[in-house]
């Protein structure tokens, strides 16, 4: 009698196996921390959004693999002048409604996402750009309001999206019901659950390796793993380093792994409290033992850097000297200062890791400093972080990536003067980062960079902790690799053979 | 009668509107939803051109007074980050939380009256220990920590059941037990002390004089007078239920408004949560009239008066 349960079971097992089994082969499940705010393109600018609608919308241009920007509807661009550039557009893109794709669909989505009227959160990404007009049917010409080098880093995150289209339906329908020219079109939104998307088999860059992809929001990062490990979930994005190991040790589920361009830093007020001192700025670089918490807190899964920028950041240098570990000097200084027993208050917020904020705290104590932590809600964080000097705290944390891979995109908003960010002021800086975000010629933007570096070495407005690594939990068969910018373009995965 | 309910509508108004008052105050002052919009290399002067696209530059009186026009107009707004009316959003998550409520509180008064009424007549026996203890476990556990372990061990080691997500009913059971397991600890308590209160009473003892088991006057008798303190606390335990939706809906990423609330409140989504406190505040007043009206239905001493 056992014998035949258990054979009942066995039967009964295998074949729940191969209907799932059966079920991954065409359906591809992204657990993602929350449901896309919005699907149309133009609006909400972050990750769970544009994970999701990049892959229903194709993009002017792209990164390849090794973060080099190439054609994407765009097949190549020349530089009239410093302000005027000229984009030649694919002849062979057609939208999912059958509709051909043409300069007129990439002028009228440049202009819409700088009109006002849209309202996008992303406008500031793209407000350097006065306007785009159509030459004729394959050419479309962007003039910018001066020359601005990171135009093309800008349009990489630019989805065309289809002018006729949207014109019918109106914005509101056309956030809830998107039509694109990408690789995957919407079957259903099930709003704050999950997106339902089914492969465009004209698309023109072959057809899509899955039939169905599923973006389902799942809040909790402990669940988001235990649906990886039912094989309810077939890629899993910002796994917690300790948690890791348990995905590559488990049979079904693999670990992979991007070094991607975001930077965990330390901001350092340098404009008001203790830390105004330079001195104190430079004691607490020397206190932070960097390697120390790559090793204990990311479990290796991170590079501690010299500066605010890691490799895949145009603009970065390596040869830039780095403070050293050395809390002896540390102390030193804060003596010279006479800043012993001064305290420094910690702004932190949820969104970013207790166990760093407190390995600081520890490291800032054992040299004489006093640390409070004061976390709050994410939006009280901004509004203190990013508000007046005198209350935006002594020492924050972040992890910075302005997904274009340019300096630009880092140090720019971080300590240019006058930007929200900025609680510093050191005028050649200013000049220097001015004048590299103007200028095209990349050899000059490189050494102007190199110098803004070393300013911020001697100044320590911030101090650039190290390179984050990506940490993706997948399925043993899923073939991809993650980028640096952290996008997730399912174009690129695919099932092992 | 009449007079009971008018009073009650009018009590209730002034309570909701008090509390969309205060949770409109609240949220303004503590920052608006323009930092967590905008790109982080945005310029001081984009966030506040998008600030004052949104219209969250104005006096917060202005802002009020739109609001409460548009309510009276039943406007409940659009939502900021989501670009869709924000009582359309909170309707569409709605038929969750209620399901996922009912299967709470299922799980609550199916296992929690029974248990208590047992407590209570079998004092002393093995299996009001074995009962004390699965109640202070229900008691005692936080929600969040019980979602995680039910989900390991019935999810991912035995698989029995789905980890995440709504859909099939399997889905549902054990969300329905991690949020049921406080009330069901309370039902059992409550109905405990109150069929022990209630076997003291003289009545019981004549019941039971004239050779009725002690079943039978239980179930005659006590279970209906034992029955008021019951109903008011599944009056307040509907709104618990609501409340302690919002850790459970975000561990097993069930879509009800609770994991909505705490999105909407992240974000800054001020006319969504809105519409969440809206609701819950209509729930809870709701329950605690049905409770009054029930309470009558029960015992006819009980007049609704004044």
């Amino acid at each position: 009698m056992r014998s035949r349960l258990a054979s009942v079971a066995a039967v009964v097992m295998a074949l729940l196996t191969t209907t799932a089994m059966a079920q991954t082969k065409d359906t591809l499940t992204i657990d993602l921390q929350n449901d896309a705010a919005t699907l149309d393109p133009h609006l909400q600018w972050n990750t769970d959004s544009y994970t999701v609608y990049r892959n229903i919308f194709d993009n002017l241009l792209t990164r390849d693999a090794s973060g080099k920007i190439v054609p994407q509807i765009a097949t190549e661009w020349t530089y009239d002048n410093d302000t005027t550039i000229t984009f030649k557009i694919r002849d062979d893109v057609t939208f999912q409604d059958g509709s051909k794709l043409t300069a007129d669909d990439v002028a009228f989505s440049i202009n819409r996402i700088i009109d006002p009227e849209l309202k996008s959160p992303q406008l500031s990404q793209f407000n350097q750009i006065q306007t785009a007009e159509v030459v004729d049917p394959t050419t479309v010409k962007v003039t910018t309001k001066s020359a601005y080098p990171a135009l093309l880093a800008q349009l990489v995150k630019l989805s065309i999206v289809p002018k006729a289209y949207v014109e019918k339906v109106g914005d509101q329908e056309f956030n809830l019901n998107p039509m694109g020219s990408g690789p995957y079109k919407l079957v259903e939104w099930k709003k704050g659950i999950e997106t339902d998307l089914e492969a465009f088999p004209e698309y023109w860059r072959g057809e899509p390796p899955f039939q169905k992809v599923v973006f389902r929001a799942v809040p909790d990062v402990s669940t988001r793993i235990a649906d990886l490990k039912t094989g309810k979930a077939d890629l899993i994005r910002d796994v917690p380093p300790d948690q890791a190991a348990s995905i590559e040790s488990d049979s079904n589920t693999q670990l992979l792994t991007g070094e991607t361009e975001r930077v965990g830093y330390l901001y350092i007020n340098a404009e008001a409290g203790p830390t105004k001192d330079v001195r104190v700025r430079q004691a607490i670089a020397y206190a932070i033992d960097k390697q120390g918490i790559v090793d204990a807190l990311l479990e290796g899964y991170g590079r501690a850097v010299n500066v605010v920028g890691a490799e895949p950041i145009f603009g970065y240098d390596p040869d830039v000297e780095g403070y050293d570990y050395d809390p002896e000097k540390a102390a030193e200084l804060i003596k010279e200062a006479g800043a012993e027993g001064a305290t420094l208050e910690f702004l932190t917020s949820p969104s970013y890791p207790r166990a760093l904020v407190e390995a600081i705290q520890q490291m800032l104590s054992d040299v004489g400093l006093k640390v409070d932590i004061s976390s709050s809600d994410q939006a009280t964080f901004l509004k203190r972080r990013q508000g007046d000097a005198e209350n935006a705290g002594s020492l924050a944390f972040g992890a910075w990536s302005c997904a274009c891979q340019d300096a630009d995109g880092i140090i720019y908003p971080l300590f240019r003067s006058g930007s929200i960010w900025a609680k510093y002021k050191n005028e050649k800086f200013d000049a220097l980062v001015d004048e590299a975000r103007t200028i095209l010629d990349e050899n000059k933007r490189k050494e102007l960079y190199k110098q803004a570096y070393e300013i911020l070495r001697e100044d320590v407005p911030g101090i650039g902790l190290y390179q984050v690594f990506a940490l993706y939990g997948a399925a043993k068969n899923l073939e991809w690799t993650p980028s640096a910018n952290e996008s997730m373009f399912v174009m690129d995965m695919s099932w092992k053979q | 009668m009449i007079n009971y309910a008018v009073q009650r509508f009018i009590q209730a108004i002034i309570a909701i509107v008090g509390v969309l008052t205060i949770v409109f105050v609240v949220m303004h002052l503590s920052g608006d939803p323009t930092l967590l919009l905008v790109p982080q290399d945005a310029s001081a002067e984009m966030i506040a051109e998008l600030r004052s696209q949104l219209g969250f530059d104005r006096p917060i009186y202005v802002q009020y007074l739109d609001y409460i026009y548009g309510l009276t107009h039943l406007d409940f707004g659009m939502s900021v980050v989501q670009r869709v009316p924000a009582l359309d959003i909170v309707a569409s998550r709605l038929p969750y939380t209620i399901q996922l409520a009912a299967g709470a509180l299922l799980v609550a008064i199916g296992v929690g009256i029974p248990a208590g009424i047992i407590m209570a007549t079998m004092r002393g026996s093995v299996i009001e220990r074995i009962l004390t203890a699965i109640v202070v476990t229900g008691q005692s556990v936080p929600t969040f920590l019980s979602g995680i372990l039910l989900i390991f061990v019935f999810g991912v080691t035995l698989r029995w059941l789905p980890t995440s997500g709504a859909g099939e009913l399997s889905a549902m059971i054990m969300p329905s037990i991690a949020l049921g397991a406080l009330s069901m600890s309370t039902f059992a308590r409550m109905t405990r002390i109150a069929i022990i209160d209630e076997l003291s009473k003289d009545y019981v003892r004549a019941g039971r004089a004239r050779g009725l088991s002690l079943g039978q006057v239980v179930f005659r008798h006590v279970l209906r007078n034992a029955s008021i303190p019951v109903i008011t606390i599944a009056a307040l335990e509907i709104g618990n239920l609501l409340a302690g939706a919002v850790i459970i809906e975000t561990v097993f990423a069930w879509p009800g408004i609770g994991q909505l609330a705490i999105q909407s409140i992240q974000s800054r989504d001020f006319l969504v949560v809105q519409v969440i406190v809206l609701l819950i505040s209509f729930v809870y007043v709701l329950t605690s009239v049905l409770a009054d009206l029930v309470y009558v239905f029960v015992d006819p001493r009980i007049r609704l008066v004044r």
